[in-house]
């Protein structure tokens, strides 16, 4: 592919991204759309759009590259701004540039503490520990109340409270005793009723494709926003299903909200305020969390949203009316 | 009963779905249609008219030769200041250029496909204050109009080999009358 044609195809990437995820969102809040599940359906819907059909309509329509079809059928022809410059370089171009450079910088604003997290000494792992009983019992007990078989436990004897799955082929769940000491029983149950309602989904591997689609498409920051959401969704997925199966939402919103004012949020963020950049992101991305917290609380204690009808029926009148609006999109 | 209810209540529901589904993706490409036409807006310029770099781009893009005058008066710049075009009715192209002075000082229209008249889009609407039959075939007119200036102007327009050609000028009527030969090849 030429340059200019590579310039193209990511330009309609983002932009197909951004009316494609614009659409979803004002969809789900018109039609209703609360429940976690189908809420990731839809997004799915926009997030496989730069990653399968605009590819695909390349591939399938060269038709559409053509001038003739940009400047007599496109609805909208992102090329028709390069009619205007700046600095000698077209509109569109700088459009497509900053773009780029922000999905970029989003990609890498999780990238990097994600790889100094991996980087980092951490606590070793004890696959069995005497003290780790309770956590042990707690783990049988959610493990029936979701109906699935315990995974093994890794027990961290020393540092912060901790509480994750991880594992894509030997699935398991990570504790640490500052964890067990900080919840009580109901707590613990609900919180490891979450991690097994992750691993009940195979979210660990999700989170491995999802980061796959992020670092295919570090220059769309539509990309970057959508499985964002996604991830929150997923989150509150295995809230809803923890939640219900051990029939205590409140220990499960208490559990998750002392754990994440003993790990994360604002203290966390505050501590790497020393340069500019750093302490400028810091503050709206703990802000954001605080609220991404609070939300899963109140969702916690209300209600489990009901299911929107008709919802496959829904997704697929908005993937075909996305895909004939799109296609007049280049 | 309670069936037929029922599926009543799903039909109106897929109903309101599609109608809301209408409305949102009506309101996207409304707001794209809006996006795609503010380059030529802020350009001044009517929609479906865009700009090109060169008659060479224009060529390329409209995929026909644009025929240009062999003769060209010294008194005029080359390349055209401003080169415009648009798809309609097979395409047309329109080619501003100015004096030594920078002032503007002709434009050169034509259609590529077909003698139908040059869109008003390209060629604009000028005030035509006097017109008669010129010698460069059956359906050619001369006309004096007035300019955005108030400047008087000549106007040739003629059809020849399937195509329509308009040649406005402030310069002589002789430059303009032997501009508009030399683009077929005649000499005088």
């Amino acid at each position: 592919m030429t340059g200019q044609r590579w310039m193209d195809f990511a330009g309609q990437a983002i932009f197909h991204t951004l009316v494609a995820a614009l659409v979803i969102e004002a969809l789900i809040r018109l039609w209703g759309v609360r429940q976690p599940e189908q809420r990731t359906g839809f997004r799915l819907l926009a997030l496989g759009w730069p990653l399968l059909v605009v590819p695909a309509l390349f591939l399938a329509f060269p038709v559409r590259e053509a001038e003739s079809f940009r400047d007599a059928r496109a609805i909208f022809a992102g090329r028709h701004w390069d009619d205007l410059a700046f600095l000698g370089v077209g509109l569109y171009g700088w459009w497509i540039a900053c773009m780029g450079a922000t999905g970029l910088g989003l990609f890498l604003l999780d990238l990097v503490p994600w790889m100094r997290a991996r980087s980092a000494q951490s606590p070793p792992w004890i696959a069995a520990a005497p003290e780790a009983r309770a956590a042990e019992e707690a783990l049988a007990r959610a493990a029936a109340a979701l109906g699935m078989e315990a995974p093994p436990l890794a027990w961290v004897a020393s540092g912060p409270p901790v509480l994750f799955c991880t594992g894509t082929r030997q699935p398991m769940v990570v504790i640490s005793r500052a964890a067990v000491e900080l919840l009580d029983r109901d707590e613990l149950t609900g919180a490891l009723a979450h991690e097994l309602a992750h691993l009940e989904r195979h979210d660990p591997t999700l989170s491995w494709a999802l980061m796959g689609a992020r670092a295919l498409m570090c220059f769309n920051p539509g990309v970057q926003v959508l499985v964002r959401a996604i991830a929150r969704d997923a989150e509150r997925i295995a809230d809803e299903r923890a939640g219900t199966a051990c029939r205590d939402r409140l220990a499960l919103a208490s559990g998750l909200l002392k754990l994440y004012r003993a790990t994360g949020g604002r203290v966390a963020a505050s501590g790497t305020g020393r340069r500019p950049l750093t302490a400028a992101l810091a503050e709206p991305i703990a802000r954001a969390r605080d609220h991404d917290i609070e939300l899963r609380c109140r969702a916690l204690l209300g209600e489990p949203p009901a299911p929107v009808p008709l919802a496959r029926m829904r997704l697929a009148a908005a993937a075909a009316g996305l895909g004939f609006l799109l296609f007049f999109v280049v | 009963m309670t069936a037929s209810i029922a599926m009543g209540s799903t039909v109106s529901e897929g109903a309101r779905a599609l109608w809301t589904l209408a409305l949102v993706l009506g309101g996207a490409a409304f707001a794209l249609v809006g996006l795609d036409s503010m380059p030529t807006w802020l350009h001044g310029q009517p929609r479906g008219v865009r700009r090109a770099t060169s008659v060479e781009e224009v060529e390329r893009r409209l995929q026909s030769r644009v025929l240009l005058p062999s003769y060209f008066p010294d008194s005029l710049r080359w390349p055209p200041s401003l080169v415009r075009f648009t798809r309609e009715d097979g395409g047309s192209v329109a080619l501003d250029f100015q004096g030594k002075d920078g002032a503007p000082a002709l434009l050169l229209a034509q259609t590529l496909a077909g003698a139908a008249a040059i869109p008003e889009g390209i060629q604009g609407r000028l005030a035509v204050i006097q017109r008669q039959s010129a010698p460069l075939g059956e359906d050619a007119v001369l006309a004096r109009v007035v300019a955005e200036d108030g400047t008087l102007w000549n106007q040739l327009e003629w059809t020849r080999s399937d195509r329509r050609f308009l040649l406005r000028g402030r310069g002589s009527l002789e430059d303009l009358i032997r501009m508009a030969r030399s683009i077929h090849g005649e000499r005088r």
